[in-house]
């Protein structure tokens, strides 16, 4: 049976907050794929239209990420002066690394 | 059920087109035409509903029957009691009858017949409202002679008959009881004489009787309710009639008896209730059996139809269910075709042939959804002995991400003619995604092949590395991956070069190829040189067998597989 009526299938939760410095942080978990990370791209957008100087994704939580959700990281880092990862698992870790975007997203453990 | 079988064969129509008509008929196909709902069989009751009808009004029927038979037992039961009591009642009134009757007889034979002190005992006993309408006083034996002395009316006693009772021989010491029934005023009679030597006189005694024989009993009587007859004697028939309380006679309905001893006589007794002996309740319990049952029958059976009905309309539902499951089926077979089809218009029709390299592609797409992928793959020659291969994957699907990557593809392929260098195509590539307004990126790897040199440039644009198979042995060509196409302005595009082995096999593929969701991508970077070294197949071979191999079911990304292979 085709999986026509694949919604949201995997489950993704985010927050934001302003942290002392000023930076605006975005916590994500769950999966980040194609099938929600438009939901994030929404709240990004939002947050980007305070033109923040710096963002902070802690990925502590997040267990899987795609093409999609790096898309997300992307975007913010064209439109922003800094981005950091934080905490990534190894999994988001190494999709990061072999994407060739650990410089431009400046990965920290 | 009707319409559930006809929405399986449907779908079973529907997988068993095959797909080139699904394409093409999609437009001209009415919708089959058991898409249109089969409703339920009519409004009749349902069968369920009849059968529990039925249980219903027979066990009715049954608890009916049975509680009438009991309460006519009990009513028979109750009747006979009361006739009994009756009788006892009637048998106490006898001597109400006898003991004045018997007085005045000793009275006169102790007095030898005075009839002052006889006329002055019995003077209470007679008279309109008492016991006796007429007494009067005889010699024993002297039946023709007529009373020595009479109170109240005049006896009805007819001269033969009282010459036959006042007979010496007659039974004496017993009451005699001569009913005068047919007479104008029909009366009953006792006659009594002391037993003894001394007997010399009879007393004869009168009661009348009611003309029309009817007494009610009184409304607060023990008896009031029951009706009666009572019969001299034991012929029940109309001349034997004294006294009773209807109108018709005999008694047809329910109906008990009994006879009492009634001087030289008896009493016959019947009667018959005026109500419900046992109760208004009995009376009425089996009609409120039956109608309950009635009411609970039509309300089970009622509720069965219910639910018979809604079942009918669940399994309807799950029909129509199935109809809509199949045209959906139908539809999305349909779109993903049309995307598979789009896709493969988007990639090489062809791949060069090239003397001394085996070239091979392959693109798999997801096992579900309809959407057309952003995966692509060249491989073309360059001159000079040389082909570049290229590997490419927009981030996204759809449509959008299709012609992102048709349009990448074929710059691509363009600034490869100006400048084949990977790391030149891709900085030129990343000039033309960036001199404009781009919400995607798009990963790319870069390979320029020296066939005769058996020497490698590569360039990687965020994409994974290429597997180099020598032999069972293989690695991923090591090198610096520079940002994906589309990420930054002016970023640099570094070049690695490569000196391969003369039966090298090189591949290079999309992330959906190695990508599991639970494992970090260096899992499936190993899987996949495990797999691709563990036998030496002929490049065509492995590109084919790779995808099953690495357990490939289900995967949800759209996959694109390059390789090249020298000949020997």
């Amino acid at each position: 049976m085709a999986d026509v009526d694949e919604g949201p299938a995997t489950e993704l939760t985010f927050s934001t907050r302003v942290d002392p410095g000023g930076a605006r942080v975005v916590s994500v978990a769950g999966e980040l794929d194609s099938s929600n990370a438009q939901m994030l791209a929404d709240t990004m957008a939002g947050v980007l239209a305070e033109r923040p100087e710096r963002v902070i994704f802690e990925l502590g939580a997040l267990r899987f990420m795609d093409s999609a959700g790096i898309a997300v990281l992307v975007r913010t880092a064209a439109a922003v002066e800094t981005v950091e990862i934080r905490d990534p698992s190894p999994i988001v870790r190494r999709v990061i690394e072999v994407t060739g975007l650990s410089q431009l997203l400046r990965v920290a453990s | 059920m009707g319409a559930g079988d006809s929405a399986l064969a449907s779908a079973e129509r529907v997988a068993a087109k095959p797909a080139v008509n699904q394409r093409s008929g999609g437009s001209e196909d009415a919708p089959p035409a058991s898409l249109v709902p089969v409703r339920g069989r009519g409004w009749g009751p349902s069968r369920v509903a009849v059968l529990a009808l039925l249980a219903g009004l027979a066990v009715t029927a049954a608890l009916t029957v049975i509680s009438l038979v009991l309460y006519d037992r009990n009513e028979n039961r109750l009747l006979a009691l009361r006739a009994r009591e009756l009788g006892l009642v009637l048998s106490a009134a006898v001597p109400t009858i006898q003991t004045p009757v018997a007085s005045g007889a000793a009275l006169a034979d102790a007095t030898g017949g005075n009839v002052e002190k006889f006329r002055a005992f019995m003077a209470p006993e007679v008279g309109a409202g008492r016991q006796f309408s007429s007494v009067s006083l005889w010699p024993v034996g002297g039946g023709a002679a007529g009373p020595v002395t009479v109170l109240g009316t005049a006896p009805a006693l007819a001269t033969q008959q009282a010459r036959a009772i006042l007979a010496p021989a007659a039974q004496k010491g017993k009451l005699k009881v001569i009913a005068h029934l047919q007479a104008a005023q029909p009366s009953i009679g006792y006659e009594f004489s002391t037993p003894g030597v001394k007997r010399a006189f009879a007393i004869y005694a009168e009661s009348p009787l009611p003309k029309s024989r009817r007494s009610q009993l009184e409304a607060n009587s023990a008896f009031s309710d029951l009706n009666y007859a009572v019969y001299l004697g034991r012929q029940r028939t109309s001349r034997n009639l004294l006294v009773t309380s209807l109108k018709i006679l005999p008694i047809t309905s329910r109906k008990a008896s009994t006879t009492v001893a009634f001087g030289d006589s008896s009493l016959s007794l019947v009667v018959t209730p005026r109500g419900s002996l046992g109760g208004a309740f009995f009376e009425s319990l089996p009609w409120i059996v039956a109608v309950s049952g009635l009411l609970i029958s039509l309300a089970a059976a009622m509720v069965s139809d219910r639910l018979a009905r809604g079942r009918q309309r669940a399994e309807q539902l799950a029909g129509d269910l199935d109809l809509v499951a199949a045209e959906n089926e139908r539809m999305y077979t349909e779109q993903r075709n049309i995307a598979q089809t789009l896709q493969h218009a988007l990639l090489p029709d062809a791949l060069p042939e090239v003397s001394g390299l085996r070239v091979s592609a392959r693109y798999v797409p997801a096992t579900s959804g309809v959407e057309v992928g952003g995966d692509w793959y060249d491989v073309v020659a360059a001159g000079e002995g040389r082909v570049l291969l290229v590997i490419g994957d927009v981030s996204g699907h759809g449509l959008r991400a299709a012609t992102t990557m048709a349009s990448l593809r074929h710059a691509t392929l363009a600034y490869a003619a100006h400048d084949s260098r990977p790391g030149a195509v891709l900085a030129r590539l990343s000039d033309f995604v960036n001199s404009g307004p781009h919400d995607y990126f798009a990963t790319v790897l870069c390979v320029m092949i020296d066939v005769a040199g058996h020497r490698l440039t590569v360039a990687s644009a965020g994409h994974l590395p290429p597997l180099l198979i020598d032999g069972d042995d293989g690695h991923f060509i090591e090198m610096e991956v520079s940002v994906p196409i589309g990420v930054e302005r002016d970023a640099p595009y570094h070049e690695a070069s490569v000196v391969v082995p003369p039966n090298a096999t090189l591949l290079a593929f999309t992330d959906g190829l190695v990508e599991r969701r639970d494992e970090v991508v260096d899992t499936g970077l190993a899987r996949l040189r495990d797999v691709a070294t563990a036998r030496r197949l002929a490049l065509d071979e492995l590109i084919e067998r790779l995808p099953d191999e690495l357990a490939f079911a289900n995967h949800h990304d759209d996959t694109a597989i390059v390789g090249v292979q020298w000949r020997t």
